[in-house]
């Protein structure tokens, strides 16, 4: 019965474009090595150097110990982050699937840092049993929060992007809170391929052969898994068995690379989707190319690093460096992108555990009284030097000054990355959109970032100027994508993820260079209210008040677009001009709340998913809802960020993503009594 | 704990619209000897504690007693949070009638200044010569704090030091020396010439091996296989040494292949404040002549 289902995809020869594609990134990397190779040490030398170099000649060591293993690597990571991609992607069945969208590369990293500092002994040890450790547990509660959900794709993917949200920004306190001892989690968030002798590649081989002879062994049953669930189980699959078997592999593989040289974002997204995109049709013919082109990928911009770094006195991670060569070269094939992976049952209903509120206006006053509260508590009380004190009287008006901005622009924030993340979530009838997910975030804190190389100490003003730039470019490139294929969701989703990784990398290389101005970029992406001022305030709360009081127009649209094209067409709504007024309105609201906040925050993603799950879900009270859940959600973080660690700071956005995942994480896992289609 | 009575709320209202400067006390007249001095950087918290002044606060100060050790903290000064982001609030609490901040801090300059008047060391600034700098600058802040004699003392006294340990090394004539800070088992950080220790060793008369490019931040963060581009060089690791990277180094074939290793001739330090000031470059100094002339002999 499976050779139904399976016939077609089998039907060799496979197509020409993968291996070509493979051929072509092979080539051009096999130039620039055997390039960089001589440069080190003569050709007719080298059959010496590789069978037994001469350990007091450090060319031949270098040759011998550094240069063949890091190129060795380079090919060994690439092909296991893709297989790990094209297995995730697959038993997913969603196209932005990878290790690092699935939190298994933070758990990975998060357990690192906090061995680093509270059990050296176990980083002794072995820091790749600490690393998978993370990664496993990461993978463990993705699990486990989506289990009520059978572990349905969408589920699976949203509690992965929370729960390594949550790792990461618990990742970036470690680091904040520990200062320069914490460069090896920088050089780790990097991704860099330097190696010191044979032991990393003898550590990885076996396991990608293990991990390839498993992925054969599941071919078929992942062949079924991209059939419907009910198909599926039809068919005879055991689904939950399959899937654990084949995201175990998954996992494992990118622990494993995680371990040994740190987060390589990307290949992992990208390696299947060339593969696709080149001409590769069944899923056999996807998991076969996917770490064949890896693997070229990661060896070609290896060597682009190589060359690059040779220029630097600064260290480049090559985990950079493939976001910023595979990015623009996914933003550029997307348009010529026919089919995504499988069926996907995305959609604003596919979480099915939210149900309607009875009183849902009831539920909006609640929270708006809440507000005004959580405010009159945040400017009274705090911690100073002798504990908790309540400011009154002359103490209250002296603090004021020093409270209120950061609390108003906190709020003003808030409230804008809610609204956004609502439109977005809406528009593109996938729960994991957001302002963050969609890049504008990360091409504000790009602007940033380039000033702060190019000036040093920018003033207040230049800060926002350059991060306006930044967002209004990363918008453009957006909307021009998205305009050719009439906006819609997926392939915005898809950009977006790329634009984001694209400015992620580059921020990435100004971190890994552990540069004192990495500090400083360090503090305003996890999203400090610290550096605020009035004006800054007043600036916020002005451009709030305006965008926000737009949103309501455009109700009827945020009713109908998520029903799907063919509703929204037959009912008379113009798909092309409402798509692009609300993205446009979602880039306003996202750009000036980056400025205040940092691209960091995840309140976008959170709270329009806070305020369906208590039961807000037509379009304007969800609006209100998530509006004054964002608002508050930021609130309560500029709060706790200011008098928790007293006189330490910790910047809001972190506080934000520590307080919100865990509550959508609990929401996402308890019972839900009735469960709404 | 009363609630907040009405005025104070109408004031509140309106401190969100005028600029908050107008309802704050600001320190009226111009200091002349500052009683009450705030260090939110570190080369000068260190410097003013050398001179003999106790500063009613400072920033980062567990961290700093692990990693700065000498001149040390007296327990009564307050914790302003981190260095990145030291606490407004806790500052505007202790009073001070003087900030001495740095260059680090021009973001919120601003502030500080609405608080106390500021003073800004540009010691570590980019570009410079810490060491120089640093020495112009300790006796600028020494008549500031009405400490001139002190300053001298301090001034002299860190010369002094200097040119007896450049006479040691004179007669050792080590060869170029290669500062590094390991990052982890494969990467490590180096200190440039733009950087305090790298000013001190040009003081020393010794050669620093890392002359490439460290821009902003006086160091640079490499892939260990670029030690082995200055086989000449004395290697010298400054501590802290992450946990578990001893272990992987000492079996790394590559590590053991590397001059300084395969002679023996290693040199570790324990930790200093690389963004110091003159007690910092004291410090470094010492340490360094008495690693580098025979190990721990000279105690």
């Amino acid at each position: 019965m499976a050779d139904i289902a399976t016939r077609r995809s089998i039907s060799f020869p496979a197509p020409r474009g993968p291996a070509l594609l493979a051929l072509a990134l092979g080539s051009a990397a096999a130039i620039l090595s055997l390039w960089h190779l001589s440069a080190l040490l003569p050709a007719h030398r080298w059959a010496e150097a590789l069978l037994a170099p001469d350990l007091t000649d450090m060319t031949q060591v270098l040759f011998h110990y550094s240069a063949l293993p890091r190129l060795t690597m380079a090919l060994l990571c690439g092909a296991a982050l893709a297989l790990s991609g094209a297995l995730l992607q697959r038993v997913l069945r969603n196209p932005i699937a990878e290790p690092t969208t699935l939190g298994i590369s933070a758990g990975a990293q998060l357990a690192l840092g906090t061995a680093t500092l509270y059990a050296p002994a176990a980083m002794e040890f072995s820091r790749e049993a600490v690393a998978l450790a993370g990664a496993a547990a990461a993978m463990l509660l993705v699990m486990a929060l989506s289990w009520r959900q059978g572990l349905r794709p969408v589920s699976v993917v949203l509690s992965g992007l929370i729960v390594g949200l949550t790792c990461a920004a618990l990742s970036a306190t470690l680091i904040l809170l520990n200062g320069e001892y914490l460069m090896s989690l920088f050089i780790w968030g990097g991704g860099s391929l330097s190696q010191q002798g044979w032991s990393d590649v003898l550590a990885l081989l076996p396991r990608l052969a293990l991990a390839g002879v498993a992925a054969v062994l599941l071919m078929r049953p992942l062949i079924l898994l991209g059939l419907d669930d009910s198909a599926a189980r039809g068919l005879g699959v055991a689904l939950h068995a399959t899937r654990f078997g084949v995201l175990l592999v998954a996992v494992w593989l990118a622990a494993s690379v995680v371990s040994l040289v740190g987060i390589i974002g990307f290949v992992g997204l990208a390696a299947p989707t060339f593969a696709r995109l080149a001409g590769a049709r069944s899923p056999r013919q996807v998991m076969g190319w996917a770490p064949v082109i890896g693997a070229t990928l990661l060896w070609l911009a290896d060597g682009v690093t190589q060359t690059v770094a040779a220029t630097q006195a600064d260290l480049i991670p090559t985990g950079a460096m493939t976001a910023m060569l595979g990015g623009p070269l996914l933003l550029w094939m997307l348009p010529r992108l026919h089919a995504l992976a499988g069926p996907t049952d995305a959609g604003t209903a596919s979480t099915g555990i939210e149900r309607d509120a009875r009183h849902p206006w009831r539920l909006v006053a609640v929270l708006a009284v809440a507000l005004p509260l959580l405010c009159w508590a945040a400017l009274t009380f705090g911690t100073g030097p002798s504990g908790w004190t309540a400011a009154t009287g002359d103490l209250f008006t002296q603090l004021l000054p020093w409270r209120a901005p950061r609390l108003a622009a906190g709020l003003c924030a808030g409230a804008m990355l809610a609204t956004a993340g609502t439109i977005l979530q809406r528009l593109t009838g996938n729960p994991m959109a957001s302002p963050e997910v969609l890049g504008i975030s990360s091409g504000a804190g790009l602007g940033f970032a380039a000033l702060v190389l190019a000036v040093g100490t920018p003033s207040r003003m230049e800060q926002l100027a350059a991060s306006t730039l930044g967002a209004a470019a990363a918008l453009a490139v957006m909307l021009l994508l998205a305009r050719r294929s009439s906006f819609a969701p997926e392939r915005l989703l898809l950009a977006g993820v790329a634009l984001a990784a694209f400015c992620g990398s580059v921020l990435g290389v100004i971190m890994a260079s552990g540069n004192t101005r990495a500090f400083q970029l360090l503090g305003w992406i996890s999203g400090s209210t610290y550096t605020l001022e009035t004006s800054d305030a007043v600036l916020a709360a002005a451009v709030a008040t305006v965008l926000i009081l737009i949103v309501p127009v455009t109700a009827r649209w945020l009713e109908i677009l998520p029903l799907g094209e063919t509703t929204a067409r037959s009912l008379g709504v113009p798909l092309g001009s409402s798509r692009l007024s609300l993205v446009v309105l979602a880039s306003l609201l996202t750009a000036a709340a980056t400025l205040v906040v940092g691209p960091l925050s995840f309140v976008g993603l959170m709270a329009p998913h806070l305020a369906r799950l208590i039961g807000l879900r037509r379009p304007l009270t969800h609006l209100v809802g998530a509006t004054l859940l964002g608002a508050f959600l930021m609130g309560l973080s500029d709060w706790l960020s200011r008098t928790l660690a007293f006189p330490y700071q910790l910047p809001v956005g972190l506080f934000a993503t520590l307080i919100g995942g865990p509550y959508l994480m609990w929401l996402l896992a308890r019972p839900s009594g009735s469960k709404g289609g | 704990m009363t609630l907040p009575t009405r005025r104070a709320v109408c004031a509140a209202a309106l401190a969100l619209l005028v600029p908050p400067v107008m309802s704050l006390p600001v320190a009226a007249a111009p200091v002349e000897a500052a009683s009450r001095v705030a260090a939110v950087d570190w080369a000068m918290l260190e410097t003013a504690l050398a001179l003999g002044v106790t500063p009613v606060a400072g920033t980062e100060l567990v961290h700093y007693r692990r990693s700065v050790v000498t001149p040390a903290v007296p327990d009564e000064v307050a914790d302003l949070g981190l260095r990145g982001a030291p606490n407004l609030e806790m500052l505007l609490r202790t009073a001070p009638d003087l900030i001495l901040s740095s260059h680090f801090y021009t973001g919120i300059r601003q502030r500080l200044t609405r608080i106390a008047p500021v003073h800004i060391s540009t010691i570590n600034a980019p570009n410079g010569r810490p060491y120089v700098r640093a020495l112009t600058e300790t006796a600028e802040l020494g008549s500031l704090l009405g400490r001139a004699e002190a300053a001298r003392t301090l001034i002299d006294d860190t010369e002094a030091a200097m040119e007896r340990h450049r006479r040691t090394f004179r007669n050792l004539r080590p060869g170029p020396i290669l500062l590094v800070n390991m990052g982890d088992t494969r990467h490590v950080r180096t200190f440039g010439a733009d950087s305090l220790f790298g000013s001190v060793l040009e003081r020393l008369d010794l050669a620093n091996a890392w002359t490439d490019r460290t821009q902003y931040r006086a160091s640079a963060t490499i892939g260990i296989e670029r030690l082995a581009e200055t086989p000449e060089a004395t290697l010298v690791v400054v501590e802290p040494t992450p946990p578990g990277v001893e272990p992987v180094l000492t079996s790394s074939p590559l590590w053991r292949a590397l001059p300084s290793v395969r002679a023996g001739a290693l040199v570790r330090l324990p930790a200093v404040n690389p963004f110091g000031g003159l007690p910092a470059a004291t410090r470094f100094a010492d340490l360094l002549s008495r690693h580098l002339t025979g190990g721990t002999a000279d105690g």
